[in-house]
């Protein structure tokens, strides 16, 4: 038997076993979490689900629960789909902003391909028309 | 009581007084299902017992008719929906449930966000006057770190007023495609039969398809905020 009892088992004002099930997840520092818990699924559905889960993965099962209490109790008409509401939010307003970049890209660079045609044609018929140019019409002396 | 029509049989009437019989969580629980039971506008005798055994097992009847006590009623149908959208979720995945789907989620956020933050840095370099200089190199997709629950956007984040219609809106739908691309389910260290990606969102669209619809709220398309959907009021 624990010298001192789990969160769960001192809210549940019980003895605390050796191999309780909600030890090794809601420690005794952190009250708050089972009762959490406690509250949206109660005690025994908390057992049960964490009793199914290999060792391993009920760190994990037990943080989740914990998450989506949270959610619950602070939205408790949503909960966690409150959550998923923001987020797909968050997606539809960042692939709207990727689309529109990409258009200002794609015309930007359009433009400069096409500037730099433009000056190299040009570049090229005032290389013809140098030769038999006088010098004043040379390209250098434009940008001075 | 009696809110929401056209839940179980007889006009108008969502409870088990009108002799349309149980409820569908009385009929699960088998006990007698007493006039103004409430359960009954929202867990039909047909489907509903199925939808409800989820969320008897996941949350416990008691907790939820908690739960709901504490609700506006007109809220509760929302309420309902998305309880039972977790409950299916847990079942699915018993290690995460629908954190997975908000993983899956969050993630996608962070690879747009890395991706347009990529394309602003390319925008501006076009913009310049001078000519510009090659472009970077792409981003490498790098597997980010996986996710940690305490990484998510905690409830406090979000704001209290939004409406279950809008996750019916196909534009606010994310790229699916994009998202199983870039996602690795492993990273969640769930079971291999836990919730797919795309299960996610398609079960809570359908889940709430089918509960809106039978309470006379027809999902389809952006439908206009009702009132007893969207309600802008806190539901606090």
């Amino acid at each position: 038997m624990n010298s001192e009892r789990c969160a769960a088992c001192k809210y549940l004002r019980r003895r605390c076993p050796s191999d309780c099930i909600f030890a090794p997840y809601f420690p005794s520092n952190n009250p708050q979490r089972f009762a959490c818990v406690h509250k949206i699924y109660g005690a025994s559905n908390v057992g049960k689900m964490l009793q199914q889960l290999p060792t391993h993965k009920r760190v994990q099962a037990a943080n989740s629960l914990y998450y989506e209490a949270q959610c619950r109790i602070q939205d408790p008409v949503y909960g966690c789909v409150g959550i998923i509401s923001l987020l797909l939010q968050q997606i539809h307003n960042a692939e709207n902003q990727l689309a529109k970049t990409q258009a200002e890209i794609a015309v930007l660079s359009n433009s400069h391909t096409q500037d730099s045609q433009f000056q190299q044609n040009f570049l090229l018929q005032q290389g013809n028309v140098g030769q038999s140019s006088s010098p004043s019409t040379q390209p250098s002396s434009w940008f001075k | 009581m009696g809110e929401g029509s056209g839940g179980s049989g007889g006009g108008g009437g969502s409870s088990s007084s009108c002799g349309s019989g149980p409820c569908g969580a009385c009929k699960f629980l088998r006990r007698k299902c007493v006039p103004g039971c409430i359960f009954a506008p929202y867990f039909d005798s047909e489907q509903g017992a199925a939808h409800f055994a989820a969320v008897h097992k996941v949350f416990g009847a008691s907790n939820v008719s908690k739960l709901l006590l504490h609700i506006p009623v007109h809220k509760r149908l929302d309420a309902v929906v998305t309880i039972c959208y977790e409950a299916q979720a847990r079942l699915r995945d018993p290690v995460y449930g629908c954190v997975a789907h908000i993983f899956a989620l969050q993630q996608q956020v962070v690879n747009l966000q890395a991706e347009l933050s990529y394309l602003q840095a390319h925008l501006a370099t076009l913009e310049l006057p001078s000519p510009p200089p090659p472009p970077p190199p792409p981003p490498t997709m790098v597997t980010p770190p996986p996710l940690s629950i305490a990484d998510l956007p905690s409830a406090s984040s979000v704001p209290a007023t939004y409406d279950l219609s809008s996750l019916f809106d196909p534009l606010i739908q994310p790229s699916w495609a994009m998202q199983q691309r870039q996602m690795d389910p492993r990273q969640f260290g769930g079971s291999p039969g836990s919730t797919s990606v795309t299960g996610g969102g398609g079960d809570l669209q359908s889940l709430a398809r089918e509960l809106l619809h039978r309470h006379g709220s027809p999902p389809q398309g952006s439908m206009p905020c009702t009132g007893s959907l969207s309600s802008p009021s806190s539901s606090k």
